[in-house]
């Protein structure tokens, strides 16, 4: 196999890459801790407007917060009307929303960690992580593992908060599947194919959860990953379009851009709008 | 370019038949997505009947604040739904045509000014992606290979659906389709996309402009409570991502750079000038 990459190049891009995932990270961790904090304690829609976080208070001039304040405050008034008669009705939906929401993040980390397990399998194999590899596929499987980490991370430090349990397992719908397919697995497009599975499943998994689970800052935090996930995607794609037509080569950062043929413009983002025929349901992963 | 590719052994047959077929699952797809705008639509509907709003009268204000052109390139979007925005073919003042807009009064609120900002980030993408094809046409990035031309057709197309389906919500709503690209940063960037002279350039541009649209609605997901809306920026937020990773790619930069998709580049519902 020829590979055009330059190393110290991949080297470099993945420490810069690496610098700014830091930053990112940081800002992340900011929102993450405080959606955690108030998620430990109380719903964020369950709080007043009075109480609402500085970066929520940043709001108003910048978007449109006065739905969400008003929620909160339809909420805040059922449940004082609650409190004089149906408060029982209130804690009950309230309490089936935080299952769900458990439930979704437990699935989410059981898919992130069937993630971590399969690059990590993967990246024993010579043809991904060892001396015959690509470069570019090999930093590739490495970055990505560490990306689902974080992921399972943020997933499960959310299921804690809000009172469930950390999901250590592994999503058990797909897992039965991976451990199938990994005897099977001849050269790198079995490998990417199998990724381009299990990405998929991620990132339409949290397209649809976005739409379910039941405070603002979930929403902000599947959304979050479902883009990664989404560009984990793009990317296999495009590298399994150019292992298919037998060029690993072009396979290279920077990749020969002038050379690539014209599908590969394309091939990487097959929808304007992100399916989720694939979605798992909220509860596949939930911890039993 | 055709010759490159044979040069390299590359079969364009397999990979043509892939995007054909991911094409294929594409439009199997839009059917889906389209009965979810239609329920959209109901509820906005329902919302604005609710609120009193009754804004259809004012459309007609909206259409004298959306020219926006350079160089006769950056032209308007949002054609395919019949809407016009000043596509004059002549050198425009991009500043003076979102001063207009800016003049008059908003009639966008709540979720619907997220989904106008919406609208108008994807017509300024939309726009973005014709005026660079425009000035490749036209020799100003010298030879632009095959596999940029195809981006940048593909990408153009799903903005300009992302565009129609954001604009069917207001015009069920009742309210004035955005068809140009009323948003403060627009001059900026029409201004930055003249001065490009390579595809290094354009490509850093249009990857600032999918960047802030992946992250104005990863922000928008928890700042509207429409289902059907949180639904839609949940949809369209992913394929930017995917955008934004091939242009990494493209400029030699690592495809997946962050673990969280960030709200740092979000752009603000202030920012729209209608």
């Amino acid at each position: 196999m020829h590979h055009t990459v330059d190393e110290r190049r991949l080297r470099e891009l993945c420490e810069e890459s690496d610098d700014r995932h830091s930053d990112a990270m940081r800002t992340t961790r900011e929102s993450l801790a405080a959606f955690v904090d108030v998620a430990g304690g109380e719903r964020p829609q369950d709080r007043p407007a009075a109480e609402a976080t500085a970066a929520e208070a940043t709001g108003p001039d910048r978007w449109p917060t006065a739905d969400r304040t008003g929620r909160r405050g339809l909420l805040r008034s059922a449940v004082v009307g609650g409190l004089a008669g149906g408060g029982l009705l209130a804690v009950a939906a309230s309490a089936r929303a935080a299952t769900t929401d458990v439930a979704a993040l437990q699935t989410a980390a059981s898919i992130e960690n069937l993630a971590v397990s399969t690059y990590q399998t993967a990246l024993t194999l010579p043809f991904i992580g060892g001396s015959s590899a690509n470069p570019v596929i090999r930093a590739f499987a490495q970055k990505t593992m560490t990306q689902h980490t974080e992921h399972a991370q943020a997933f499960n430090a959310a299921a804690v908060k809000l009172g469930g349990k950390a999901q250590t397992g592994t999503d058990p719908k797909y897992a039965p599947v991976v451990a199938a397919a990994v005897p099977k697995i001849k050269g790198p497009g079995d490998v990417v194919s199998l990724a381009i599975t299990l990405e998929t499943v991620a990132a339409e998994t949290y397209v649809k959860d976005t739409s379910l689970v039941t405070t603002p800052d979930l929403r902000q935090l599947f959304t979050s990953v479902a883009g990664v996930e989404a560009q984990h995607q793009a990317v296999l794609l495009a590298v399994q379009a150019l292992l298919n037509a037998n060029d690993a080569a072009m396979i290279a950062l920077p990749p020969p851009v002038a050379q690539l043929p014209k599908a590969a413009g394309s091939v990487g983002f097959p929808n304007a709008f992100y399916p989720t025929s694939m979605a798992s349901p909220a509860a596949e992963g939930a911890v039993q | 370019m055709s010759d490159s590719r044979s040069d390299i052994g590359i079969s364009e047959a397999e990979l043509r038949s892939a995007t054909q077929a991911l094409d294929e699952l594409h439009r199997a797809t839009f059917p889906a997505v389209q009965a979810t705008l239609a329920d959209i639509e109901e509820h906005n509907r329902s919302v604005v009947a609710r609120v009193g709003t009754a804004a259809a009268s004012r459309r007609g204000l909206l259409l004298g604040g959306l020219a926006m052109a350079t160089t006769g390139a950056l032209a308007a979007c949002g054609s395919t739904s019949g809407g016009s925005a000043g596509s004059t073919g002549a050198t425009a003042s991009p500043a003076g045509a979102v001063a207009s807009a800016s003049a008059a009064a908003s009639r966008y609120t709540g979720d619907l000014k997220v989904v106008a900002l919406a609208a108008a980030l994807e017509n300024l993408a939309v726009a973005a992606y014709t005026g660079a094809a425009k000035k490749a046409g036209a020799g100003d990035y010298g030879t632009v290979p095959p596999a940029v031309l195809q981006f940048v057709t593909t990408v153009k197309g799903q903005h300009a659906q992302h565009a129609q389906a954001w604009n069917g919500v207001l015009t069920s709503a009742k309210l004035p389709a955005v068809t140009g690209t009323p948003v403060k940063i627009a001059p900026a960037k029409v201004a930055a996309l003249n001065a490009t002279s390579s595809i290094a350039g354009v490509a850093t541009l249009a990857l600032g402009l999918e960047n802030g649209a992946a992250s104005t609605y990863t922000y928008a997901v928890s700042h509207v409570t429409n289902a059907q809306g949180i639904s839609t920026a949940a949809s369209i937020a992913p394929v930017e991502a995917q955008h934004a990773a091939i242009l990494h790619f493209i400029l030699g930069q690592y495809p997946v750079p962050d673990s969280f998709i960030g709200i740092g580049d979000a752009v603000a519902p202030s920012e729209l000038t209608v």
